[in-house]
């Protein structure tokens, strides 16, 4: 019996020592050359910056299944923060990230920054190094036509299907509160599965981002003129990568004040 | 640096613990649910694969090949997104329980026809032979034997039922998975959250992973 004890502890303490082995691997700072931070040069050394943005939000981060190529928005912000970095606004590599996946990404070093209509928190705050907003979305509402919802105001004892990692939940809870209503929510991890449940009805409204609903508007479906809590999406970075950070904020600063932002929000035919 | 392991995550994960307190209550409420109907399958379509009728074999074969060739997720989905477009709207508790019930069941079913095959072929002629109907027989004469060569690994299946509620986390299913997914998304601290699951988790199983152990060896000692 004591053997066996001994073997679940060691195997333990193993686990716990992989797992804070892999976080701590990449803080300890490197001397860097000259003025270059050393999260900075490691992502010069390597000649390509590894950015994570979405692939299912149309004019923001989308993959064109025709092409195979990634576009939108926030691939244009990534290609200018690659420019400020390696000088060269075509050394990035693109990756697909979920809102689930996009914290553990960053945690690992998969990915250098996320550009990925990423709601800027406090709470994430602590995790995260996050840039100035770029973009300022509110919360909408998908719904079937046939539902002849006009409004929030419509939807007491409703559900409303909501993705995880997206702060939409807080968002609408807030929103039915101050109508006196009472919603109920189901989260779910992808966008396509919160569509697959409004068609079955297991939900009465799909809820993220507006930006991100105009993927999924069909010909039985509408998207509610409510628009709730504006949220800033923000460039995020691992905390420790404070140079990094820096070049990102820099340059998101750089191109609001150019109007640069402007004209590529124009580009993509956002509001 | 803050790693995914950082103090203040801990925090306020302990702050919330009500969440996974109900998440881990809808996990033990839909196992024990689910392996009681599991069981309850199990049995019967155990029993109709080693019946001498030719339909009730026949039943018991395509219950068990489809359930045991199509993945539990797509099960639960169908269940989930399927079903009300026939106009048939679960709630997603007895989504899992029949989910996770009926796929376990087919399983379950192997191993008590396998259980009820080893049993000799005398044993039942000599039932038949003093006017016992083959439902009596069974219940009487090969069940009893059966349940002790099939504990061990009826027991095995009980641990995969319960690690396969979390499935339900797929479907917004208020499972310990779900509001594991649920908490640490919102606030991404995923560290704390699934390791605290993950131990939940093994505070359910390994005690039914080490009755199986037990019953193993005390069946291979009375044999």
């Amino acid at each position: 019996m004591r053997k066996i004890s001994m073997v679940v502890v060691l195997s333990l303490m193993m686990v716990i020592g992989f797992l804070t082995g892999c976080s701590s691997t990449t803080s300890a700072p490197k001397t860097g050359s000259g003025d270059v931070a050393p999260d900075v040069k490691t992502i010069q050394d390597r000649g390509v910056l590894n950015v994570g943005v979405k692939v299912d939000v149309p004019k923001f981060g989308y993959k064109d299944p025709q092409t195979n190529q990634i576009d939108g928005f926030e691939v244009d912000i990534a290609k200018a923060i690659a420019k400020e970095v390696l000088g060269d606004p075509n050394k990035v590599k693109l990756e697909a990230v979920t809102a689930k996946t996009r914290g553990p990404l960053l945690d690992s070093g998969d990915v250098d920054i996320v550009a990925a209509t990423f709601t800027i928190t406090d709470e994430r705050k602590k995790s995260y190094n996050f840039s100035e907003p770029y973009y300022t979305d509110g919360v909408g509402l998908l719904v079937k036509k046939s539902a002849g919802f006009t409004g929030l105001k419509d939807m007491n004892g409703k559900t409303i299907g909501v993705a995880q990692s997206a702060t939409s939940k807080k968002a609408i809870q807030a929103e039915a509160d101050k109508l006196g209503i009472k919603v109920n929510f189901l989260e779910f991890s992808t966008y396509p599965e919160i569509k697959a449940a409004l068609d079955s009805g297991r939900v009465d409204a799909f809820s993220v981002d507006g930006s991100i609903l105009q993927g999924y508007l069909d010909d039985s479906t509408q998207i509610l003129p409510d628009r709730f809590s504006p949220q800033d999406y923000g460039i995020a970075s691992k905390k420790g990568n404070d140079g990094l950070a820096k070049i990102v904020n820099d340059t998101i600063v750089k191109l609001k004040s150019s109007g640069e932002l402007d004209s590529l929000r124009q580009k993509w035919g956002l509001k | 640096m803050v790693g995914p392991f950082a103090l203040f995550k801990w925090e306020a994960l302990w702050r919330d613990w009500p969440v996974f307190a109900k998440g881990f209550g809808d996990t033990i409420l839909a196992s024990v649910l689910a392996l009681v109907l599991a069981l309850t399958l199990g049995i019967i379509f155990g029993v109709m694969g080693s019946a001498p009728w030719k339909i009730a074999k026949f039943i018991n074969r395509i219950y068990v090949e489809v359930i045991q060739n199509t993945p539990l997720v797509i099960q639960v989905f169908f269940l989930f997104n399927g079903l009300p477009h026939l106009g048939i709207m679960m709630p997603v508790l007895s989504i899992g329980v029949v989910g996770v019930g009926v796929y376990h069941g087919a399983y379950i079913a192997e191993v008590v026809r396998a259980g009820i095959q080893s049993i000799h072929r005398g044993q039942i002629e000599a039932a038949f032979s003093q006017g016992f109907s083959f439902t009596e027989a069974m219940r009487y004469v090969i069940l009893p034997q059966a349940a002790r060569v099939v504990l061990p690994p009826l027991t095995n299946q009980a641990v995969s039922l319960v690690k396969n509620t979390s499935v339900l986390a797929l479907i917004a299913g208020g499972d310990l998975m779900y509001y594991a997914d649920s908490w640490s998304s919102d606030n991404l601290y995923y560290g704390p959250a699934y390791v605290t699951v993950a131990v939940l988790y093994l505070a359910l199983c390994f005690p039914l992973a080490s009755l199986a152990r037990y019953l193993e060896r005390r069946a291979g000692a009375a044999v």
